[in-house]
């Protein structure tokens, strides 16, 4: 009889120890979701006002080891705000750019960009502006070494609404470039 | 004998499974609420900045500041003369935060040139603090040169007859961050900002600040 219980009360011990385990397990799934649920005031913030644009694809990219490689780079600009275009209409305005810091295995030749849409604005409508609104593409010919690289590349941008503007800002364009 | 423990384990695994589903709703619950928290916590931060002018149809920026000492300040001029709010006690003051790239700034420079113009025998001064809001670093001479010379063509170009501060950036964080431009800060003659606007907003609205400035 004894013999008989024994494996039977193994084999609950054991299924008891899956249950908690299983248990625990949403218990901290459910706490940490609910952990980055709400962020700081100062986050929203910045969710806001700063992060004007961007960057939506590609995350992978395989190139030809040391061979100039077209990569299309996707963008998107927030809903009720314009970057300047590449060519902006006055010497003053920041241009839209990117660029690849060095030391990345992998190095920029060209950058095509889209030309601007030319917009003008209620508060000065006399002044005709070139810009890129929603989403827009940077074709980059890029060269790769051979390898993997995890490639950061930057967009320089100055963004602005209809009555204000952002400060320019540089995100990072996170690719992985494999080199083959 | 035998169906025993299996009746067992299915009534644990229904109580786990109730128990579960209980952490599920529980969480949902809790994530809802924290979502709706955070709504409003979004909503709240928009709605308490921008308030509507009164007699005026343009919002205004209703800033910590208001009813407190204006930060004091001392910045280089565009010919190095070391320039501080201090000195102009005694005056009303308008503190314009701006940009050459700042579109709306542009806007509303010939407003202020205007405008000073008209209150200056009144005891008003403004200050035009450029806010390029760069990440240059401060060994970069170049960068520094070309902002400024930078700065003194766009003064040039659009007549500034006021005092145009240079390195805005130093004093953003006593003024609130100045995430956007322009934004002007009203400063009455016991040294007390009274008003703050952000963005443009329109010279009828300056102008009322500035009468409210000099105490009119």
């Amino acid at each position: 009889m004894a013999d008989e219980a024994r494996p039977r009360l193994r084999l609950r011990v054991e299924f008891l120890k899956r249950i908690s385990a299983i248990v625990a397990f949403v218990g901290f799934a459910l706490l940490a979701a609910q952990a980055q649920v709400l962020p700081s005031a100062s986050e929203n913030r910045s969710i806001i006002k700063t992060d004007a644009v961007q960057y939506l694809f590609p995350e992978q990219v395989s190139v030809p080891a040391g061979k100039a490689s077209s990569v299309t780079l996707h963008f998107r600009v927030a809903q009720g705000l314009h970057i300047n275009s590449h060519t902006p209409s006055d010497e003053f305005l920041i241009p839209t750019t990117f660029s690849i810091p060095d030391g990345m295995g992998v190095r920029l030749g060209t950058a095509t960009y889209p030309p601007g849409a030319i917009i003008s604005l209620a508060f000065d409508p006399k002044t005709k502006l070139s810009v890129y609104t929603g989403e827009f593409i940077i074709q980059a010919r890029i060269v790769a070494t051979l390898g993997n690289h995890l490639m950061q590349g930057k967009l320089r941008y100055q963004a602005c609404d209809q009555n204000q503007c952002l400060p320019p800002k540089t995100i990072d364009v996170p690719i992985d470039v494999i080199g083959k | 004998m035998k169906a025993f423990p299996m009746r067992r384990n299915t009534v644990v695994l229904i109580a786990v499974l109730f128990i579960l589903a209980i952490f599920a709703w529980a969480g949902w619950a809790n994530w809802e609420y924290r979502r709706q928290a955070a709504e409003k916590l979004l909503a709240g931060a928009a709605q308490g900045e921008l308030v509507p002018a009164p007699g005026g149809d343009a919002l205004e920026y209703v800033s910590p500041l208001n009813g407190k000492p204006a930060p004091s300040f001392a910045l280089d001029d565009l010919s190095g003369k070391k320039v501080s709010l201090a000195s102009y006690k005694g005056k009303a003051v308008l503190i314009n935060f701006w940009a050459t790239w700042c579109g709306p700034c542009k806007v509303e420079t010939p407003w202020l040139v205007e405008l000073r113009q008209k209150y200056a025998a009144q005891g008003f001064e403004v200050l035009g603090v450029d806010t390029e809001g760069d990440d240059l670093e401060a060994s970069d001479k170049a960068g520094w040169a070309k902002e400024e010379a930078a700065v003194g063509k766009f003064v040039t170009e659009m007549k500034v007859p006021y005092p145009v501060l240079l390195d805005g950036d130093s004093i953003s964080r006593d003024y609130g961050g100045l995430d956007d431009l322009p934004m002007s800060f009203f400063v009455d003659r016991s040294g007390k900002v009274i008003a703050a606007q952000v963005g443009l907003t329109s010279e009828s609205d300056i102008e009322a600040n500035i009468e409210k400035a000099l105490g009119e």
